[in-house]
């Protein structure tokens, strides 16, 4: 029996994990980027406390690695009395993290975007949530698409941390098939190019969608 | 949290440093030498270096560590735990550089070149005096920035057993049961160093567009 | 109420870090009229455009729109946004930089506001703008994005935009300010047939030939203050102040 059979016998820890961490990632990646719309909605408008509060929590993620937030979901909850299970703290942290992230650069976009047509829609009528659904954040997601992509690529290497925290998701399970049977190269390179073959097709599902902004002309390159 | 646990934590954020240190060093030396090597086209070459970016961009770090740390040994190398976890953190943050330093070069005007060719300036004299200087000064920001990227992801080496910053609070909670205290500490000691590259960041970006006319 | 005026304001007045920018300002637009704010550059004419729809709030007086004033309540009180937002969609607005949304196309510029505001029913809001656009001269470009179109083809479907609100005002913010000489004809040409099918108009303006030829009342504005208003005629005739003779001598 070659090292490859071995890993073909082991087909369904693999796939498990592959599962698991698609699953983690898809929801995860979701939520973040549905919370990061959220927060950029709540900071429309004049500076108040509670603005300036959201903007603190958004660069104290900016400086925090993301296993630290899994930790603090994980290990340190329970102290104050709140016990999640591994995965659950896990997705909570990626949310957290991710949105942070999302919102953020969704946030600059919106620094600089033109003004004009934000002031055309106030000036027909149209309330903050209409005109966020409908003018902004469609402006601001056709022009943040690349960094929009990068982030869902950071997102996905961020599932593997949670390795750490003991969820048994793709490199997790890379990890027990080789301490099984002590095939180290074989498992590691067949999740690693299951990683790569995920972020390929993030990218070019990214790229695709680049198609949006240049009918609109957004994109001079 | 007493004495002893800040010590220990203090020892953490040390290894912390030095090992995001010197991947640090060596990934932005390597990642100039990957962008140049790039832009001479070299056919075959070119190829595989654009497969380790894209590869590297994609691997996790967690899954690149235990990578290195694991299979090292099935081709008879010795390999200790650091140098497995800086092996790591340079692979990654080498590729994130050379798209940086190649960015830069991308940018690089053509009439610069002109100009300093008008002048007489041989291809060499005109890399080392007009070129690097401005494209160190370009690249500046987004490497720090990687910086910072690289510091987020060193927790990923504690998977092979490096008590960084990171592990060392399970270590602590062991001792004292009560895990929410080294962690929030952990939390704020990434908090100063990260926030001053972020800062250092914000003024290399001040410095790059002095550059842009 | 046919006899309340499209738009009436009282005493506006309104500065900009303790600079006054407008004073006591008081200006009535009656249904069906086309009055002209002209004035150089920095005399509060664009503000005072700015102030009807409550975009700029004024410091003290009052606006009404077709009877209901804006902004806030005669007791001081301010309007809740969605009343206020209410209230705008009665006005419509022309900019000099077009404002249109870039993501959106031509047709879908002009039914965005009417479905998503006033909740006109899609199918009745794409007919009318059809026919707008179709006024405008630019139902050949229905499908197109705002990138690909001049600034004059911009200009008029901007105006179609305001035409779908069927409002009780339009506010003409310098509407060919931004754009090359050759391309103003053609939107000057659109606000005229606009004036001659009765729509109420408010235009700021350096045109001094569409504001002789189209408007009911000009109304001249120097730093903050109103200080002529007259027939068109008699305003570009026979001036009463010194200050109105020299503007009209140097845009000769």
């Amino acid at each position: 029996m070659t090292e490859w059979d071995i890993i073909w016998a082991a087909r369904d820890d693999f796939l498990y994990g592959f599962a698991n961490t698609l699953v983690i990632f898809a929801l995860s990646a979701l939520l973040a980027f549905v919370l990061g719309c959220v927060i950029v909605y709540l900071l429309e408008g004049p500076k108040s406390g509670p603005r300036t509060l959201l903007r603190w929590l958004i660069n104290i993620m900016r400086t925090l690695p993301f296993l630290i937030l899994a930790y603090l979901l994980y290990y340190g909850l329970p102290t104050l009395g709140v016990r999640l299970d591994a995965w659950t703290a896990g997705v909570g942290a990626l949310i957290v993290y991710h949105g942070a992230y999302f919102a953020e650069l969704l946030r600059g976009a919106r620094v600089v975007l033109p003004g004009g047509t934000v002031e055309a829609a106030r000036a027909y009528g149209f309330t903050t949530f209409t005109m966020f659904m409908r003018i902004i954040l469609p402006q601001l997601l056709i022009r943040t698409r690349p960094l929009i992509g990068n982030q869902l690529v950071i997102c996905l290497k961020d599932t593997a941390f949670l390795t750490i925290i003991t969820v048994q998701e793709l490199t997790a399970a890379a990890n027990s098939v080789q301490s099984t049977y002590f095939i180290p190269l074989e498992a590691f390179v067949v999740v690693i190019a299951l990683y790569w073959l995920i972020s390929i097709c993030l990218e070019v599902t990214i790229k695709q969608l680049g198609r949006f902004g240049k009918k609109r002309g957004f994109e001079h390159a | 949290m007493n004495a002893q646990t800040w010590w220990l934590l203090l020892e953490g954020a040390w290894t912390t440093a030095w090992i995001s240190g010197v991947a640090i060093a060596i990934g932005v030396v390597a990642g100039l030498a990957i962008a140049l090597v790039r832009m001479a086209r070299i056919p075959v070459i070119d190829q595989v270096l654009v497969i380790y970016i894209s590869l590297a961009r994609a691997t996790p770090l967690v899954t690149l560590v235990l990578f290195i740390f694991l299979v090292a040994p099935t081709f008879g190398i010795v390999m200790n735990r650091n140098i497995a976890g800086i092996m790591a953190l340079t692979l990654n943050t080498a590729a994130f550089n050379a798209e940086i330093w190649r960015a830069a070069f991308l940018s690089f005007s053509r009439e610069q070149k002109e100009a300093a060719l008008a002048c007489g300036m041989t291809n060499g004299v005109i890399f080392r005096r007009i070129m690097l200087p401005q494209m160190f000064t370009t690249s500046l920001p987004g490497l720090v920035n990687e910086m910072s990227f690289l510091i987020k992801g060193s927790p990923a080496i504690a998977v092979i057993g490096i008590v960084d910053l990171t592990r060392v609070t399970n270590r602590i909670s062991a001792v004292t049961y009560e895990p929410l205290p080294p962690i929030l500490a952990a939390a704020a000691l990434y908090m100063i160093i990260i926030s001053m590259l972020l800062k250092l960041q914000d003024m290399a970006e001040k410095k790059a567009n002095r550059l842009t006319m | 109420m046919p006899d309340l005026p499209a738009v009436a304001i009282e005493r506006l007045s309104k500065s900009f870090n303790g600079i006054e920018v407008l004073r006591d300002v008081d200006l009535t637009v009656n249904r069906g009229e086309v009055v002209s704010i002209l004035g150089s550059s920095g005399s509060g004419k664009s503000t005072l455009l700015r102030c009807i729809n409550w975009l700029e709030q004024p410091d003290r007086g009052a606006i009404r729109i077709g009877g209901q004033r804006i902004g806030v309540d005669d007791n001081g009180r301010r309007m809740p946004a969605r009343e206020l937002a209410a209230l705008r969609a009665k006005t419509g607005m022309v900019f000099q930089s077009f404002n249109l949304w870039p993501h959106l196309t031509v047709l879908h510029n002009v039914t965005e506001a009417p479905i998503h505001v006033k909740g006109v029913a899609k199918k009745e809001a794409v007919r009318t703008a059809r026919e707008l656009l179709d006024k405008v001269g630019m139902a050949h470009k229905m499908e197109a994005y705002p990138y690909t179109l001049s600034g004059g083809q911009k200009q008029r479907v901007a105006i179609a935009r305001a035409l779908a609100m069927s409002p009780e005002v339009i506010l003409f913010d310098e509407p060919t300010s931004a754009l090359d000489p050759e391309l103003v004809g053609e939107v000057l040409g659109v606000m005229k047939d606009l004036s001659a099918e009765g729509y109420t108009m408010v235009v700021v303006t350096h045109e001094m030939e569409f504001a002789r030829a189209v408007s009911d009342q000009v109304v001249f504005l120097d730093k903050g203050i109103i200080i002529e208003r007259a027939a068109p005629e008699q305003f570009f005739t026979a001036p009463e102040t010194e200050r109105v003779r020299k503007f009209l001598e140097l845009k000769q």
